[in-house]
């Protein structure tokens, strides 16, 4: 083909640039439609995968909820969340110490500290020691004693240690007195309610 | 048949100094739109038929004595210079010659490996000038010029006739052509006009003798060939000539009939019948002009149709390319539309789901997660710690197995893991003692090992002794005597550790 005659081709080739920009422009519209179709495409599909998630986990939190809220509740009436109720221990110490026939008690309660880390897994458990001393008559008087608390504790207590001592050299004595001196370390547990409580519904 | 010519509507002209026929050719159509005679009244109608096809391109196809043909072989030389070289030796074979060209058909198989031309030319084309005037005036794209010779090659090509050397007899408009081809290439042709007497069969074969005798004379046909001789004339006239011809062995004569033709052609018999000088025009219809006698400035027009027909071409394929792709994306963007609102259905159906379940969640609780740990906490703590009283009786039962042993103190903590031993401190005292320190070592030994022999009781270990033996230290007392009654005590403390055993009841 020879030289291309271009002042009789002014149309055509206008025709042809019209064209090349009508079509560039279609592409470009229609791949800028494909584009938004396909980023929503991915935001659709992140966010089905949310609520997806969300009902799994809402579904794992109904399970926990339906095998854990009667215990939990319990422990709430039991006194384990929220506040102190020093009271409440010392009148179990008291009435455990009546329930063993034993001979009265001393007591004296620390302040308030957190438990070890390890312990309290995350929670904000608090730990409260609470000292007892009693005299006995018979080392076992300290076991009854023990059990009894156990079964009255208005609350989650364990027994950090004990010191049983002799109050006198005699060996043998046939009189009903005290012959033994006993010395307990209780730990009685607690959950902050601020921390551990939420209002509302449960956070997804 | 050139693939181009799939999209070719053009017009074919076939020109004689007495008239002109027009052909409207399309692939697998055509019409045959009449002659016109070279007068007034046959230009006023040819220049109508003109008008209503001005758009299509025109081959013009020419019929005449006035015409030269050489043969010649030329140095291989290509582009510019092959233009230059053609442009001399045509001024120099055809001198003032308007409509001449030159046709390079092959290529020398030995030497030097040079070109072999076909150079042509109208000698006299002054009759062609009105006709060419209105093409010209109403810018018709003239596609070439060629004689008439060369679209009876592809009338040739195809009766599928393969012969090394074929002569043509054709006669068309009262006059007989006689073409020569070699190896199915244009090498000469001659047009023996209707005024001479060749309507008397034995003139024709005469004038296909004399040929033959002037092909071989020029040696451009070998002396020793065979001479080929197709009879092509819808009139019959031709078909006597064969007998005498066949008679020669210099000659194999054939006549090439209506039928075959037709069907050569894919064209109806009938059509062929009524106007058979279609037959060459309908052979060279879509094919490339190889030889064109046209001066490039009547060319000028077709040069501007096919760049117009190029660039309307590239348009329309952008078009489609651009409508194609653009649909193509859009039908995906709707594809992925409506894979979104499905998603967004699923969505909003796990939503409603999850709604449902939040709102049966109790209020004022901690999360489920919080209450979980919580409970697990609360049962961990819960786990009863090693029983007082059977550790007492573990004590117990060592004692009562050394009755010098006096328990003064016995402290015990537990560990905070249900798991974990209690560590058990124990204060006691041997009494009485005498102040024998080495028999009251015997005695706490032997006390020792009572302990350790308590399954329950573990890494039993002396804390600290009733007498301090080591060489750094001060070493004093005195011995007493073990009757009396305020004999004093050799005091030690024992560490060990209280495990319950697997089966101990646990309070």
């Amino acid at each position: 083909m020879t030289r291309p005659p271009f002042p009789a081709l002014k149309l055509p080739l206008l025709l042809l640039l019209a064209v090349l920009l009508l079509a560039i422009g279609g592409v470009w519209w229609s791949q800028g439609l494909t584009h938004q179709a396909e980023t929503a495409l991915q935001q659709q599909h992140s966010a089905l995968n949310g609520s997806r998630q969300q009902l799994e986990h809402s579904r794992q939190q109904q399970t926990l909820i339906t095998t854990h809220l009667a215990a939990y509740q319990a422990l709430a009436a039991r006194g384990f969340l929220g506040a102190e109720d020093r009271l409440a221990w010392i009148e179990a110490a008291q009435h455990a110490n009546r329930d063993a026939g034993l001979y009265g008690l001393d007591y004296r309660l620390t302040p308030r500290t957190a438990s070890p880390p390890t312990l309290a897994q995350g929670l904000p458990l608090g730990q409260t020691v609470m000292t007892l001393t009693m005299p006995l008559l018979l080392e076992t008087d300290l076991s009854r004693f023990l059990a009894a608390l156990k079964a009255r504790a208005p609350g989650v207590v364990r027994v950090q240690g004990c010191r049983l001592s002799r109050l006198n050299d005699a060996l043998s004595d046939t009189t009903r007195s005290p012959q033994l001196s006993a010395e307990c370390d209780l730990l009685w547990f607690t959950v902050s309610e601020k921390a551990a409580l939420k209002t509302g519904s449960p956070a997804p | 048949m050139n693939p181009a010519g799939l999209f070719d509507h053009q017009l074919i002209l076939l020109a004689t100094p007495r008239q002109i026929g027009v052909l409207n050719w399309r692939p697998g159509q055509m019409h045959w739109l009449g002659e016109f005679a070279a007068d007034k009244g046959g230009l006023a109608g040819f220049h109508q038929v003109i008008l209503k096809h001005a758009k299509l391109p025109v081959l013009l196809v020419v019929d005449t004595v006035d015409e030269d043909y050489r043969g010649d072989i030329l140095p291989h030389v290509l582009g510019r210079a092959r233009d230059e070289l053609l442009a001399r030796k045509l001024k120099q074979v055809f001198r003032n010659a308007r409509f001449m060209g030159a046709w390079r058909q092959a290529r020398e198989a030995t030497g030097r490996r040079d070109d072999r031309y076909l150079f042509a030319a109208l000698t006299d084309a002054d009759w062609l000038t009105p006709w060419l005037s209105i093409l010209h005036r109403e810018k018709v794209p003239l596609s070439g010029i060629t004689p008439l010779a060369l679209a009876c090659q592809h009338l040739l090509h195809k009766l599928r006739l393969h012969e090394p050397h074929t002569l043509l007899a054709c006669r068309l408009n009262n006059s007989l052509r006689l073409s020569y081809y070699h190896d199915g290439l244009l090498r000469f042709s001659r047009l023996i006009g209707g005024d001479t007497p060749t309507q008397l069969p034995s003139n024709a074969a005469d004038e296909i003798t004399k040929t033959q005798l002037y092909l071989s004379g020029q040696r451009i046909l070998p002396r020793e060939a065979r001479l080929h001789v197709l009879l092509l004339d819808p009139s019959g006239q031709l078909d006597n000539a064969q007998a005498p011809l066949n008679a020669d062995p210099a000659f194999s004569a054939r006549v090439i009939d209506i039928a075959t033709l037709a069907r050569a052609l894919h064209i109806p018999d009938s059509f062929l019948a009524a106007t058979p000088e279609i037959a060459p025009l309908a052979a060279i219809a879509g094919e490339a002009v190889q030889l064109n006698l046209a001066p490039p400035e009547l060319l000028q027009h077709h040069t501007e149709f096919r760049w117009r027909r190029g660039l309307h071409a590239a348009a329309g394929f952008i078009t489609l390319l651009g409508v194609g792709a653009t649909a193509a994306y859009w039908l995906h963007a709707q594809d992925l539309d409506n894979q979104t609102r499905q998603l967004t259905q699923q969505q909003l159906q796990l939503d409603a789901r999850y709604q449902a379940i939040a709102r049966n969640f109790p209020t004022q609780a901690a999360t489920p997660e919080k209450l979980a740990q919580t409970v697990a906490l609360a049962r961990q703590l819960n786990t009863p710690e090693p029983d007082a009283y059977a550790l007492m009786a573990a004590i117990s039962q060592a004692v009562q197995a050394a009755p010098l042993i006096r328990i003064d103190t016995l402290s015990w903590t537990n560990a905070l893991d249900s798991m974990g031993p209690t560590t058990i401190t124990l204060d006691a005292a041997l009494t009485p003692f005498d102040g024998n320190y080495r028999a009251a070592m015997q005695h706490i030994e032997n006390f020792i090992q009572t302990l350790q022999a308590i399954p329950a009781l573990h890494n039993v270990s002396l804390k600290s002794s009733p007498v301090n033996a080591d060489s750094s230290q001060t070493l004093s007392g005195k011995t007493f005597d073990a009757n009396l009654a305020d004999a004093p005590a050799a005091r030690f403390s024992l560490n060990l550790e209280y495990r319950p055993e697997p089966g101990e009841a646990q309070p």
